[in-house]
């Protein structure tokens, strides 16, 4: 056994082994966390079914227009006359994309830029703080709007935009996760014994960080898909084609008095996600033991 | 105190200045041409150099930067490119009592609502209240702002006649023009907000309940109201006084999306038609007084957080 | 109002009279360009005053109007005074209201009630004195000399004279204080004759000076502004609160926050306006004005057309009045003539040689597969007429109402898809892509477009939603494969043909590279000559013949796919009285509105 092998075992990862078990006990007892599971798992098949699903062409158009919810269209037709459910699912494969896309963006940046600067420290570190307090001064929610208004519109330009704003969130937790385990002393163990500093990085610095990283992404997650709808309400989010759940609910803005199906449900289904992965996340707080993190 | 309070202010400026001069540059390679907008109708390209030059954007971009800087500092942010060319800090001075307002208001009814939900879930731990207060805190976190604000329009507006719909008055106009208009948008800001704030102050209390300190004080046989209220409510507060700063974060970006809805033309609504009209000076300067708000809040936070909680000092 | 009543009734017996013994007058070219109602072609009464008036250039539509009752217009009821409230849709603030700066119609909308012109358009779009009280034109049409009203006050005092017209001329000439000084290109100078008579002399004929360039909402360039008050105000707040000659007179404007309007007593005319009061607040989007509407916080909407879908909410409630007309204007599907696969280098060419082209094929299979009913049905809620040129139904007597049938453009999806077929996509195996450039108000119905394209010839589009200031930038350098653009103001057949058609036109791609694109979207030499000819043609009948030739050669080379003329849309409250003598499509004159 290698010296190292020593170390992985002596700091690395002291909880994985009956970890996974722990949580699905934990999330078995908590009601509102079973709850959660049970929605987006709905979500999650219903976005992998898709296409199977779906009963119509999400973007034909007839002329049965403004029609409530029947036998033919259970959720109803929109103002252009397509089949709301058919929109809504095909949507819901989008919303989770750009919830998922994003967060992985930032995190892999954030995380990237976090561990960088708490690691090496010096100017690197300084270089990389100063910029994080500069995007740290403002809401992520405002650096998206700016950032697709330099951008454009459209799915990609939305993703980028929402997951640059997260940067911030992840690259502090990062960093500081990394600065009070640094001085740990298996951390500088691993140095006297000549161990690279990437994969010190890699291989211990970040196994220990991830327990705040994972709660901070499963809330980003909802703050993503939040964000998105957000941003095409004011008219700087996907194009117009693209059913994504923020898209249909805000399109149904002129209609809700008229047409209450159009309003109510993208926005359940807006609801319904987050609402279930902030159950998630809570359970995930609790398990993992995890202050709050950063909001919109 | 004076020392630390001095270097973050020097920090703070110096935020503002980076942030005002990467929106500078940044601005000006987005694609996307005022003038040439504004000329769409009238087709007059004499007309356009007249004003590209009007705006000094004829010039190279460093001198912009340079002359733009120099009267930023002394206070002359420029005037806005269409229409009326309305200078700038009269936008910024009738935008910044608009946002204030929704901000307050939305502030002090989410506080309406969460120190009381958040005490009951806290006393009445795991009963049909905390439940209550919990889901309501979610679903108050998972609903888009401005879903709430179109559905508060569309179930309230229109069927209570003294609520208006739309729009704002200012405090001058009288109190209750003001208020009333003020009412629905503050509701959807501020939901979301007191969904945090009751959830921080429910586990606040759990915390704070189980101190030494408070079973000293239960064993003395103090009232459980007075108990509630008087020791561990402000000890409980702790923590939240430390989100303000991301409260107006938070409301700040609720007032973009809900001033939208509401017609009010803010500080979010200014920041955002100036993005997407390409409206330099205004976004320059709607920029800096968010970016001022939000690192003085910051510092003013930290210095209210020593206020409260005595172990805190800052000097050195 | 029974004394007005009175008058009237004499007014009208007197005009009619005066008809009689006029119809021997040879009414060559003294109405150039009073477009529309004089040439209403079969109704010879109306025309014969029209005539008339002209002719005698002392019988001004200003005096003659509240007498001409008979032609169309409703008196109203109700009494004087009161305010009213008016919410101004689609917008977020009312950016300016000096005409000099003014781009907008929802802009003018409002000047129109605060500011005179020399002429102003009636509710049959023609041209009738405002300032001016008469005038007449020199026998070759270059020279107008016009008499003005006299005893005209500012908002704040000053006397309104010839200075005064002379100084507006200046300021509008000059690009570092207007934008509308192409509107007067074509004038070679203005002269004072007197205290209350100017000359306008033009460099050539021009049918359309007095709707064009003199009238005073859309024309904005002779807008007349109070010099007293420029002199005193700092522009901006002149462009909040500019001070004019009108029946209201601004109180209170605050960007966003909405703009006050109250009566001015000292109008020129006594008997208006009658309100006292109009308060008007921009609201953006349409949930929330449709219920300001129904919770009656507004009475009247004005600003941006509606969007289609509150109008059946508003038709649906008995307590509003909707009123539709053909609205002045038309809308396109704009295709790129340099696309290598809509490519068309030489429009010059007969049509049967273009015919031999694919990429004239695919335009017009496009424009031939673009089911406009359809598309009105969907995307409008029915409202609008099917569009096959730029000019509009509501420019009545030049609208050319059998180019729906006679057009190449009419719909055919069997010959669309052959064409396609032809060109060598068969249902649209092979097509690339195409990006559509539309604006965020026109998101919703340029989806219809794209749906009707992908379900009839099978191609696929994909919306690139711009603002307004990004893709304009792109049409104006010929970088774009489609895009969805039109015009809503034209009163004139000079507004499509001058504006869009020719090939210097404003819009034709005015910042390409001349060396790579020869011309922009669109060049036609016929087209061209017609238009300038059209432009300086005094005789109504010549005119017509030369403004529809030009609109039938557009239609059939496809400068364009035309989609549809919207509709013009005007939403109140019963209690107000909206005086079909005010309801001038596009414009929301208030002097005459009255509440009950």
């Amino acid at each position: 056994m290698t010296q190292e092998a020593v170390l992985d075992r002596a700091g690395a990862a002291p909880r994985r082994s009956s970890g996974w078990a722990r949580f699905a006990s934990l999330i078995l007892a908590d009601k509102k966390a079973l709850v959660g599971l049970v929605i987006l798992s709905l979500f999650v098949v219903a976005a992998v079914l898709g296409p199977v699903l779906s009963p119509y062409d999400p973007n034909a158009m007839d002329f049965d227009m403004i029609v409530g919810p029947s036998w033919t269209h259970p959720l109803g037709t929109d103002d252009l006359g397509r089949d709301l459910l058919s929109r809504l699912i095909v949507g819901t494969q989008i919303s989770l994309f750009v919830g998922v896309s994003t967060v992985a963006i930032a995190l892999v940046l954030g995380v990237g830029l976090g561990v960088l600067a708490g690691y090496l420290g010096g100017w690197v570190d300084h270089v990389i703080m100063r910029y994080i307090d500069l995007q740290w001064a403002f809401p992520n929610f405002i650096i998206a709007v700016y950032l697709v208004a330099v951008l454009g519109t459209g799915l990609v330009n939305v993703i980028v935009a929402i997951s640059l704003a997260f940067v911030d969130d992840f690259a502090r937790i990062a960093r500081s996760m990394v600065l009070s385990i640094k001085e740990e002393q298996y951390i500088a163990a691993a140095r006297t014994v000549g161990v690279s500093d990437f994969r010190i990085m890699w291989r211990h610095i970040l196994p220990n960080a991830t327990a705040p990283i994972i709660v901070q992404a499963t809330v980003s997650v909802s703050y993503a898909i939040l964000g998105e709808a957000s941003l095409s309400f004011l008219g700087l989010g996907v194009e117009a084609a693209t059913p994504t759940w923020g898209l249909i609910l805000s399109e149904s803005r002129s209609f809700i008095s008229r047409a209450w199906w159009l309003g109510i449900f993208p926005g359940l289904a807006i609801m319904l996600t987050v609402l279930s992965i902030n159950f998630l996340g809570d359970a995930l707080r609790d398990f993992l033991d995890v202050r709050e993190g950063r909001g919109i | 105190m004076s020392g630390y309070l001095l270097r973050r202010s020097i920090g703070a400026l110096i935020v503002m200045w980076a942030v005002a001069t990467l929106v500078f540059f940044m601005l000006r390679i987005v694609p996307g041409d005022p003038f040439a907008a504004m000329m769409a109708d009238a087709g007059d390209m004499e007309a356009v150099e007249a004003l590209r030059r009007k705006f000094g954007l004829d010039q190279p971009m460093y001198i912009q930067y340079l002359k733009w800087f120099s009267n930023a500092l002394q206070g002359d942010f420029g005037t806005s490119i269409y229409g009326a060319r309305v200078p700038v800090q009269q936008l910024l001075l009738e935008a910044i009592p608009r946002t204030l307002s929704i901000a307050g208001l939305s502030f002090i009814i989410a506080l309406i609502i969460a120190v009381p939900a958040g005490l009951i879930a806290a006393t009445k731990r795991n009963t049909g209240w905390d439940h209550g207060v919990t889901l309501f805190a979610f679903l108050g976190l998972s609903m888009p702002d401005f879903w709430l604000a179109i559905l508060l329009i569309v179930f309230l507006a229109v069927n209570i006649s003294w609520l208006p719909a739309i729009g704002y008055e200012p405090l001058s106009a009288g109190f209750w023009p003001w208020l009333s208009h003020l009412i629905l948008p503050a509701i959807a800001v501020g939901t979301g907000f007191a969904a945090i704030i009751a959830r921080m102050i429910r586990s606040a209390m759990l915390e704070v309940l189980k101190t030494d300190y408070m079973r000293v004080a239960r064993a003395k046989g103090l009232k459980q109201s007075t108990l509630m209220i008087y020791h561990a409510l402000p000890n409980a507060l702790i923590p939240v006084v430390t989100v303000i700063g991301i409260a107006f974060a938070l409301l700040m970006s609720g007032a973009v999306v809900v001033e939208n809805v509401f017609s009010i033309k803010g500080l979010g609504r200014l920041l955002i038609q100036g993005i997407l009209n390409r409206d330099y000076p205004v976004v320059q300067g709607a920029i800096l007084v968010v970016s001022a708000i939000f690192v003085f809040s910051n510092l003013l936070v930290d210095m209210l957080y020593g206020v409260i909680d005595p172990r805190i000092r800052y000097d050195s | 109002m029974k004394k007005s009543t009175n008058l009237t009734e004499r007014q009208r017996t007197q005009i009619e009279d005066d008809l009689k013994n006029a119809y021997d007058f040879d009414p060559r070219d003294p109405l150039f360009g009073l477009s529309r109602a004089e040439m209403s072609g079969p109704r010879l009464k109306r025309r014969a005053v029209l005539r008339l008036m002209a002719a005698s250039g002392t019988l001004t539509a200003a005096q003659l109007l509240p007498g001409l009752g008979g032609l169309g217009s409703a008196r109203a009821d109700g009494h004087a005074g009161g305010t009213l409230n008016c919410g101004w849709s689609g917008v977020g603030e009312i950016q300016t209201l000096d005409p000099a700066q003014i781009n907008q119609v929802l802009q003018f909308q409002i000047s129109s009630n605060v500011l005179s012109g020399l002429m102003h358009i009636n509710a049959d779009l023609v041209a009738e004195g405002d300032l001016a009280e008469s005038w007449t034109v020199s026998d070759d049409g270059t020279e107008y000399t016009m008499k003005l009203r006299e005893g005209v006050t500012f908002h704040n005092g000053d006397t309104c004279d010839a200075d005064d017209v002379l100084f507006t001329y200046e300021r509008s000439k000059d690009p570092n204080q207007s934008i509308h000084g192409r509107v007067l290109n074509n004038v070679a100078g203005l002269e004072k004759v007197d205290a209350y008579t100017v000359r306008f002399k033009l460099k050539k004929a021009q049918a359309s000076f007095l709707t064009k360039a003199l009238e005073r909402s859309s024309g904005r360039a002779m807008t007349i502004v109070s010099r007293g008050a420029l002199a005193s105000m700092s522009p901006s707040d002149y462009g909040l609160m500019p001070v004019g000659t009108g029946p209201f007179r601004v109180t209170f404007h605050q960007l966003g926050q909405g703009v006050v309007l109250e009566k001015f007593d000292n109008y020129y005319d006594p008997e208006r306006p009658k309100l006292d009061k109009v308060i008007i607040k921009p609201i953006s989007a349409a949930e929330p004005l449709g219920a300001a509407m129904e919770a009656g916080d507004i009475q009247l909407i004005g600003g941006n057309p509606i969007a289609p879908e509150l109008i059946d909410r508003f038709v649906a409630n008995p307590d509003l009045v909707v009123d539709e007309k053909p609205g002045p204007g038309f809308q396109s599907l704009w295709m790129n003539p340099w696309h290598e696969h809509m490519k068309v280098t030489d429009f010059n060419k007969p049509l049967d040689e273009l015919m031999k082209e694919k990429g004239f094929k695919v335009r017009l299979a496009i424009a031939k597969a673009l089911d406009r009913d359809r598309y009105l049905k969907q995307a409008q809620f029915g409202r609008g007429t099917a569009a096959y040129g730029t000019i509009n139904p509501a420019m009545g007597y030049y609208y050319d109402e059998a180019l729906a049938e006679t057009s190449g453009q009419s719909f055919d999806l069997e010959e669309a898809r052959r064409l396609m077929a032809e060109a060598g996509y068969p249902d649209g195996e092979g097509f690339p892509t195409l990006k559509l450039i539309t604006t965020p108000s026109n998101r919703r119905e340029s989806q219809v477009v794209a749906s009707i394209l992908k379900r009839n010839l099978n191609i696929d589009i994909e919306l690139l939603t711009k603002e307004f200031s990004v893709g304009i930038e792109d049409f104006d350098t010929m970088n774009w494969d489609m895009r969805r653009a039109g015009s809503g103001g034209d009163y004139d057949p000079d507004d499509g043909l001058v504006d869009w058609m020719q090939t210097t036109s404003k819009f034709n791609g005015r910042k390409r590279n001349e060396s790579t694109h020869p011309f922009g979207y669109f060049s036609e030499a016929e087209v061209d000559a017609l238009t300038n000819e059209q432009s300086a043609t005094a005789d109504i009948e010549k005119r017509r013949e030369l403004v529809q030739k030009a609109n039938r050669i557009t239609s059939d080379k496809v400068a364009c796919a035309f989609l549809y003329h919207p509709s013009d849309i005007l939403v109140h409250h019963k209690s107000v009285n909206f005086p079909a003598i005010s309801r001038i499509p596009g414009l929301v004159d208030l002097d005459r509105v009255t509440l009950s």
